[in-house]
């Protein structure tokens, strides 16, 4: 082999290698978060670029609170780069009374929750990583309405 | 060759089709919040136009009423642009509503002075762009979603070096000029379904607690914002009762008092 070509493999080993270890973010989270709401775009929904996100072990949970306003429709999508992660997403309203509609959704490394709040006010939604082969696992939950 | 549109579309027809099948989620039909309330993250605060939009489902509203364009005072004070920027956002959001293309232009520009005043012009330099070309194609879909990219990039921008105070001064703005806009619109043709969309007494609590964690930012304005927040909370926190015309009243003058505060020198 000569010298170009050793330094040609060794560039694209060195690639593939920094691909295969670069830590995955809750940036890859959200690009994941934010395919599950496309085809709702087309539906009218207005997908917000403002974002949560974070990690979580297996089995672990997080609330977020978020002001939803009656008169709106909202959907809050969820998703994580963890392809074999089976991750969830519900919505309760201030008094802990489940509140989505039943068309909301969990598949893998996606799920989302649809609510169309039946009064104005503050609402928790719950993220959880119910399983993953990984010890943490990114996530990011992005919302629209209309 | 299946082009990166192509892949997109058929990603989003994929994950249709995963909606339609999936499963609907098992979760309990009940929690208890007060453990759950323990762990809650940061509040998301809503865009204005969010509020707007469930304020359009109630009637016509003329929004050609509430456009604002003047360019106002010039700051030097990081924490008054920041209130200031919020603000003019919220103006764009309400040029939109008006369909008002000259509006959105000139607020369009106003927001890239401002954020280079606050020294992340940068990063808003493409949405100011962005804004002026949908307002002269009258996309306002494009506008609105500009809007909000803008103002999550002087965010991400102020986060980045460590100015998250000046960005919550950003929601705050937005959110002070959207309540005052609200609250004159339901003031005019009062309906309880408009009054209830004031019922947001966490965002109230969230704002203060923010307010109260920036005790270097000794501004007469911060300290009129904060009693301001302090003389609402009783106007709103009305339980299971409907909050009353008077009430959205006082709170369309605490929220214009806080907002000539914001766009004047004083």
């Amino acid at each position: 082999m000569n010298t170009a070509r050793r330094v040609a493999v060794g560039t694209v080993l060195a690639i593939g290698l920094l691909r295969a270890t670069s830590p995955a973010s809750v940036d890859d989270a959200q690009s994941f978060a934010l395919q599950a709401a496309e085809p709702y775009v087309k539906e009218g929904f207005q997908v917000r670029e403002d974002y949560w996100g974070g990690d979580l072990g297996a089995g672990e949970k997080k609330a977020v609170r978020q002001q939803l306003f009656k008169g709106n429709e909202y959907w809050f999508w969820m998703g994580t780069e963890v392809e074999r992660a089976k991750i969830s997403v519900h919505i309760y309203d201030s008094e802990g009374k489940l509140v989505e509609q039943p068309d909301s959704w969990q598949k893998g490394h996606f799920a989302a929750a649809h609510v169309i709040p039946s009064a104005t006010g503050s609402y928790f939604i719950i993220v959880a990583v119910e399983e993953s082969p990984e010890e943490r696992t990114h996530w990011a939950l992005v919302y629209g309405f209309r | 060759m299946i082009s990166s549109f192509n892949l997109k579309k058929w990603a989003g027809y994929a994950l249709a089709a995963v909606a339609f099948s999936a499963q609907a989620a098992q979760a309990p039909q009940h929690i208890d919040i007060k453990q759950v309330s323990k762990k809650v993250e940061d509040v998301v605060v809503p865009l204005p136009n969010e509020v707007f939009g469930a304020l359009n489902k109630l009637g016509p509203v003329n929004w050609k009423e509430y456009v604002r364009t003047e360019k106002g005072a010039n700051f030097t004070e990081r924490p008054r642009i920041a209130l200031l920027l919020g603000t003019v956002i919220a103006d764009g959001f309400i040029a939109v509503q008006a369909e008002d293309a000259p509006a959105v232009k000139d607020i369009g520009q106003r927001v890239l002075a401002l954020a280079k005043g606050i020294g992340v012009g940068n990063s808003i330099t493409p949405h100011a762009k962005a804004i002026t070309e949908a307002a002269d194609k009258r996309q306002w879909e494009n506008v609105r979603q500009e809007l909000d990219r803008t103002q999550n990039s002087v965010q991400q921008a102020m986060n980045e070096v460590q100015d998250q105070k000046l960005s919550q001064l950003v929601s705050l703005g937005g959110w002070l000029r959207g309540t005052q806009v609200l609250t004159s619109v339901v003031s005019a043709h009062f309906s309880a379904q408009g009054a209830e969309l004031l019922h947001q007494p966490d965002l109230l609590e969230y704002f203060g607690q923010k307010l109260n964690a920036m005790p270097e930012y000794r501004l007469p304005v911060i300290e009129s914002i904060k009693g301001g927040l302090v003389e609402v909370r009783p106007l709103i926190a009305t339980g299971a009762k409907p909050i009353s015309p008077d009430a959205v009243k006082k709170i369309n003058l605490i929220t214009t008092r806080l907002d000539g505060e914001i766009v004047t020198r004083q």
